[in-house]
């Protein structure tokens, strides 16, 4: 099936909406984290990479050689004092306090496809525990952290990543599912605490060809995607993301925005 | 049982004291609440009930509730916070009953109100390991005997419509309740094969916890009222345990993977 083709070029759609900002993205060692990083720079912002630095490098690399302003910077999420200890580096790498957080990043072990009565307590904790954990830590640290040193008053925008697939269920992946859940739900709460705070907190959801899950344990879908097929993470997912971390959202909390081509449309 | 002719042929009724006859079930946090209603309507049906209750003080007096009333249930005490205590309910209830067809998950703690920003790691597996891990011990372990069941086996978490839209209150909450109806949607088409089937109910009824809450704030329960389609709150056994029985029930033998909301039409977000 052919892709529809957008009616709009994307050098006529408003370029720089980050312009100015820093945004920090967290799962970049992998395909989906990367491109929505890359999409973020297109739109001007200035990009600290969380995680494994090394694994981080090359995408720093290739952003800074695209003329972004990019960093990796060592986070471990395995503590709330580790992400606190990465975040408030950040600031003096790139000039600028965070003021925009996609979040993408998920233990490498959840990927694995199991049947659930074959995983022991060790992996559950490893997927559960890990995924929650590290979102519950980049939430506070960025609610922390929003507007330092800012003469008006803070807010911030939060994109959390959270495939469609947990929506669905999947043969193989209790465990991974029931984390995106649990951090699709934890976004919603921090939607509802921190609306006063001028901070919005959304997920961004893409399709499940999108995170390396294998074809065989993806649920089946009887609805072919609208537009053809799961997107270009770059330029398809990526201004929808800035788009989220954006001033001009402002008025958008506590969605989740299906971003799989079309497939996934409940309610 | 009893039966009336229609006009597209005969209609066998089953009476509602025989409609889980022969079947065990487990209820965890049966001690009170909703867990006990529910435990007390599966007994209702017909079915052999364990009160798995973290106290034996808690849970004794609802099996002898059960017994005199001419059921059968006894009182396990189990944390299902821990592996090996579940594991102890699980085997004791086969080795006593001769089989397992239904695992209810109930028990839940770590409901007071906190901001996210200061959700410690303490309080966070409160609720992470009596709802999650919870959930997980009760689906691994029961599922051998689900399975043995066949298209009788049925594994039922009692989740809540905050784990759809999230909780203002509760943070930590949502999470951990929204965790539980993916555990059941991906298990639903894991375990499809082997006629289990697996879903989840959002109930809204008088508790301990509920009557505290009331209790603080007088004026919560007329404002849930008003806000509820029923203008009532529900019953633990005879709304919730109603709701349970059926998804039991070999009626709801091609429901799987659902979440049913029961309170009284306060949220119909689904």
């Amino acid at each position: 099936m052919k892709r529809a083709e957008c009616d709009t070029a994307l050098s006529d759609l408003p370029v720089n909406v980050l312009e100015g900002k820093v945004c920090a993205v967290t799962g970049a060692e992998y395909e989906l984290g990367a491109g929505l990083a890359i999409g973020l720079a297109n739109a001007g912002a200035a990009v600290a990479l969380l995680g494994d630095a090394r694994g981080l490098a090359k995408v720093a690399t290739d952003l800074g050689a695209n003329g972004a302003s990019a960093a990796a910077v060592q986070c471990d999420f395995s503590t709330r004092a580790a992400v606190e200890e990465a975040w408030a580096v950040i600031p003096d790498v790139l000039g600028s306090p965070i003021k925009g957080v996609v979040h993408a990043w998920m233990p490498s072990v959840a990927y694995e496809v199991n049947e659930l009565v074959t995983v022991n307590d060790e992996h559950w904790a490893e997927v559960w525990e890990g995924a929650l954990n590290a979102t519950r830590y980049v939430l506070q640290s960025a609610f922390a952290h929003f507007g330092d040193g800012d003469s008006e008053p803070a807010g911030g925008r939060i994109v959390v990543v959270t495939p469609t697939v947990s929506m669905s269920g999947a043969v193989g992946l209790v465990p991974y599912t029931t984390a995106i859940e649990g951090m699709r739900l934890l976004a919603k709460s921090a939607a509802r605490q921190w609306g006063p705070d001028a901070i919005t907190v959304n997920c961004l959801a893409p399709a499940p060809e999108q995170v390396p899950i294998g074809v065989l344990s993806m649920a089946v879908s009887l609805a072919p995607p609208a537009l053809g097929g799961p997107g270009d993470v770059e330029n398809d997912l990526g201004p929808i993301a800035a788009f989220l971390l954006s001033d001009a959202a402002h008025g958008l909390t506590g969605a989740t925005l299906c971003a799989d081509g079309g497939v996934w449309m409940a309610p | 049982m009893r039966r009336r002719r229609r006009l597209d042929g005969p209609v066998t009724i089953v009476s509602p004291v025989s409609r889980l006859a022969g079947r065990t079930a487990i209820v965890t946090g049966a001690g009170q609440g909703v867990g006990e209603g529910i435990a007390r309507s599966l007994a209702g049906n017909g079915a052999r009930v364990v009160i798995a209750a973290r106290r034996f003080e808690t849970g004794e007096p609802v099996a002898q509730a059960i017994r005199t009333l001419g059921g059968e249930a006894v009182c396990i005490v189990t944390d299902v916070t821990d592996r090996d205590s579940m594991e102890h309910c699980v085997v004791q209830t086969v080795d006593q009953f001769g089989g397992l067809e239904i695992m209810v998950h109930n028990a839940f703690r770590g409901g007071r109100p906190h901001r996210l920003e200061d959700l410690d790691d303490e309080l966070w597996s409160q609720n992470s390991r009596t709802a999650v891990w919870g959930s997980y011990y009760s689906a691994v372990l029961a599922f051998p005997y689900l399975r043995a069941a066949s298209n009788r086996g049925r594994l039922i978490f009692i989740t809540s419509p905050a784990g759809v839209e999230g909780s203002v209150n509760l943070p930590a909450y949502g999470p951990v309740k929204a965790a539980q109806r993916a555990m059941a949607k991906s298990l639903a088409r894991e375990w499809g094969p082997t006629g289990i089937t697996v879903n989840c109910v959002a109930p809204v009824a008088e508790s301990p916890s509920l009557v505290s809450a009331f209790d603080q704030n007088p004026t919560l329960k007329s404002r849930l009222e008003e806000r509820t389609s029923l203008g009532r709150i529900g019953d633990p056994e005879h709304d919730i345990g109603a709701v349970a029985s059926f998804l039991a029930s070999d009626e709801a033998s091609y429901v799987t993977g659902q979440t049913v909301v029961c309170d009284g039409g306060s949220f119909l977000g689904l």
